[in-house]
């Protein structure tokens, strides 16, 4: 599967470039451009990941030496300072650390969910929106688990993968069932990352409490029929919060 | 529910409950790892004062961007190095003249590598270290001059007496042979 990387001579420069960026050696201004492209390329992030995981391996030989005591009071001082202004609920969707972090059970799952919604700062009309989630727990040791939030205000379900690996050539496919209803699909989805789904408003409208949410194995691409032929490897039902 | 964790996982933990705003998290995290990352800004920055306020800024980072720590590849604490690193190095980097850029022309790869995996740590710290003694002993002082204490390519060829040129092209040489080793 791996081929091997053909580095001659001539690519030192070239491939150095990624590596000069993490050791910090490039000059700003270089270093604000090549920082832009490694964003933008998935292949220069994992070169870049490469060098750090490396490098990191140093990071031993850095000696612990205590904090002057009367800074940490500072350092609150100014982290909390200026958290209720900032717009945390767009910033949390984006924590894969948080939602792997809880990766237990539906209930501790809602639970941190209305904890979530507890903190939010203020409680308008938007908040009034129906908000579902559904923890996919893993099915006959499949090992894969999903977490899906649905907000009507917003119009999409958010999905994120809690556990499990991609399969060679197959897709993850979504899909929602209500009572004696078939499965309809909402896309294929991706594993290791987070994914919105836009949902246009007949959809909307099937979803609520009860609906059950379930992740099937597919062919590449999703089930061509519309009608879902894989196994189903992780389900759980929409519950409010 | 009792559940064993890893030191490692405990600070990934820690990290996720900052990212939701938990501020005795904070807390335990900053007793857990501050002397560290303390050290990473003396040792970067030489000069005690510049390093309080570093670490400072580096803890007020870590909380305003705890969401954007994703686990797996990267082990939580040489992501809290990386991010006391970083704001060392844009410290020192802000500082220094606007050289001429050496290369501006260089190109950036294509760039496929070959998918890595996150290995244990002490076999990440063998692996670094059999490489790097595969250079020339000042050359891998030199890398990890880079790294460790941030110097720039101007800082490292006064130090070993080469002009920065030569400097430049010894260590990409280096990376790529550090590369290579690393690789296999």
């Amino acid at each position: 599967m791996s081929e091997h990387d053909d580095i001659g001579g001539d690519f030192e420069g070239r491939n150095a470039l990624v590596a000069e960026y993490v050791l910090g050696l490039l000059s700003a201004a270089e270093h604000e451009r090549i920082g832009r492209l490694i964003e933008n390329d998935p292949g220069l992030q994992a070169e870049r990941d490469f060098w750090l995981n490396r490098f990191s391996a140093l990071d031993d030989e850095y000696t612990e030496s205590p904090v002057p005591p009367h800074l940490l009071a500072r350092i609150e001082a100014r982290a909390f300072g200026d958290t209720v202004q900032s717009g945390r609920r767009a910033s949390l969707w984006n924590s894969l650390a948080l939602w792997r972090g809880i990766a237990a059970g539906a209930l501790a799952v809602a639970v941190v969910a209305v904890a979530i919604n507890l903190s939010q700062p203020r409680f308008d009309a938007d908040q009034m929106a129906i908000q579902l989630v559904a923890a996919l727990q893993a099915q006959e040791g499949s090992g894969v688990e999903f977490l899906a939030v649905y907000d009507q205000s917003q119009g999409e379900v958010r999905i994120t993968s809690l556990k499990g690996a991609a399969v060679p050539n197959k897709d993850f496919e979504l899909w929602y069932i209500n009572e004696n209803q078939p499965a309809v699909s909402m896309g294929v989805i991706p594993v290791d990352q987070r994914l919105e789904i836009a949902l246009d408003p007949a959809t909307q409208a099937n979803i609520g409490p009860g609906t059950v949410l379930a992740v099937t194995l597919e062919q590449t691409g999703g089930s061509p029929t519309g009608v879902a032929q894989g196994p189903i490897v992780a389900v759980g039902p929409a519950v409010a919060i | 529910m009792t559940m064993l964790t890893s030191p490692s996982q405990e600070i990934a933990d820690l990290i996720a409950r900052c990212a939701i705003r938990d501020r005795s998290a904070f807390r335990q995290l900053y007793e857990r790892t501050s002397a560290k990352l303390f050290g990473v800004t003396l040792r970067i920055l030489k000069d005690r004062a510049e390093a309080e306020e570093a670490i400072q800024e580096v803890y007020v980072k870590i909380w305003q961007r705890a969401d954007r720590f994703v686990a797996g590849p990267t082990s939580p604490i040489s992501w809290l190095v990386a991010v006391a690193r970083n704001h060392c190095l844009d410290i020192l980097r802000a500082r220094r003249p606007a050289s001429d850029d050496l290369d501006v022309a260089l190109e950036i790869p294509d760039g496929n590598p070959s998918p890595e995996r996150v290995a244990q740590n002490n076999q990440e710290r063998a692996a670094i270290d059999r490489c790097l003694a595969t250079l020339e002993p000042d050359r891998a002082e030199a890398v990890r001059g880079a790294y460790l204490d941030g110097y720039s390519y101007e800082e490292l060829a006064s130090r070993y007496g080469v002009p920065l040129n030569t400097m430049r092209t010894w260590l990409r040489r280096s990376l790529m042979k550090l590369k290579d080793c690393l690789t296999v």
